[in-house]
């Protein structure tokens, strides 16, 4: 009966018993914590549409709508014990063009693409981003002897270029009407459930106020000279 | 051990007991397969593509149903390619359309650049069907263990055999 090898199994046993009930404690903790997420601003600055291959290979020739962008948000809520990073994208979203032109209300955000993305770490989970040691160092002092740093989550961009150029399957992106941008973010926590931004106030957690951009036009295809200066 | 031999109620019992395990485990596995329409709904990472959030050995829960809304920009999936028997786990960047047919485009958070390159041959983009899950809940570290397992074989035949003689050897 108390053999050694119970008594191992005993250990064991308590030991994952244990460290089950307290991640499922840190991932409750989640929902007891405020979030109030915030975008001050978010608008266009610059709109391009340029021809373009998908890859050096193809001879496909494609529209690239290149978005540049200013930012205000406030996402230090997000920023808890729990949070390893925080994963913050705009997308631009179009809807889907009829043959006949007028566009379906249920359609609105029919196509969607990230044109900007970023990992903010919580200063716990900094050693694990993929940056180069001088970047690295700089974002540990950043938040040196800080477990968590909120100040992290307060973005302010101006006349940000896009990380991504984005196109249509269909190749044509060019005067593409009723355009807008839309912050989202995304948190991953060391343990529990993911969660997005929402549309609507869950508890204690507030939907994003603001993150929608005016609606816009893009504009038409630029010019191949004027393509040629600015590449 | 031997004592087990010689009275054969006892080892069928035992036997018994061994099979009532696995059979459990196995309907666990099963009913939450049901619950969230996925044919695997809990994966481990086997890859660094999406870093810092997901490393490798960490446990993900997934969710295959859209009750609310459609899969869409931002979420998480797990997708299988064609011909490729390894799931990825990346993130939806791009969408375009509606419903089932509705073109997906992925990329992990730590590449450099979209999954076209992954995709098969003439394939340009994912739809809902490739998709066997969204993720929704993060373990960390727990999956290490079939990493070990999968990377060091010898070690299932020592767990197999260790997990055999416990049962065998326990008396009640």
């Amino acid at each position: 009966m108390y053999s050694s090898l119970v008594r191992i199994q005993n250990t064991f046993g308590f030991f994952t018993t244990v460290a089950f009930v307290i991640a499922a404690l840190i991932a409750a903790s989640d929902f007891i914590t405020p979030r109030a997420p915030s975008v001050g601003m978010l608008k266009t600055t610059n709109l391009q549409v340029v021809r373009g291959r998908p890859h050096y290979y193809s001879s496909k020739k494609e529209e690239y709508a290149i978005i540049k962008f200013s930012l205000d948000a406030d996402l230090s809520s997000l920023f808890t014990w729990n949070t390893k990073q925080v994963f913050v994208y705009v997308t631009a979203e179009w809807p889907s063009t009829s043959t006949t032109g007028v566009t379906i209300a249920s359609n609105a955000t029919a196509n969607q693409a990230v044109i900007w993305d970023a990992i903010i770490t919580s200063p716990s989970a900094d050693h694990l981003s993929n940056l180069g040691p001088a970047a690295l160092k700089k974002l540990r002092k950043s938040a040196a002897g800080k477990a968590i740093d909120p100040s992290r989550g307060k973005l302010s961009l101006k006349n940000q270029r896009p990380k991504y150029q984005i196109t249509h399957p269909s190749g044509k992106i060019a005067e593409m009407a009723d355009v807008t941008l839309r912050l989202h973010y995304n948190v991953q926590p060391w343990v529990g459930v993911l969660t997005w931004n929402q549309g609507v106030d869950y508890g204690l957690w507030k939907q994003l106020s603001g993150g929608l951009s005016r609606k816009f036009t893009l504009p038409g295809l630029k010019k191949k000279e004027e393509a040629k200066k600015t590449s | 051990m031997l004592s087990s031999l010689q009275n054969p109620r006892q080892a069928a019992a035992q036997l018994m007991n061994f099979g009532l395990i696995l059979s459990t485990a196995f309907m666990m596995w099963k009913g939450l397969s049901v619950i969230t329409d996925s044919p695997s709904p809990i994966v481990v990472v086997l890859s660094g593509s999406m870093e810092p959030a997901f490393q490798r050995g960490d446990l993900l829960l997934l969710w295959n149903r859209n009750i609310l809304s459609e899969t869409s920009v931002g979420e998480i999936v797990v997708y299988n390619i064609k011909d490729k028997d390894i799931p990825i786990v990346h993130r939806v960047v791009r969408k375009f359309g509606t419903g089932p047919s509705a073109k997906l485009l992925t990329k992990g958070d730590n590449n450099l650049s979209d999954d076209t390159e992954l995709y098969a041959r003439g394939q340009d983009y994912l739809v809902r069907k490739d998709i066997i899950g969204s993720v929704v809940g993060f373990l960390p570290f727990v999956g290490y263990v079939t990493i070990m397992l999968s990377e060091h074989p010898w070690l299932k035949t020592v767990m197999l055999g260790i997990m055999g003689l416990v049962v065998v050897l326990q008396r009640e």
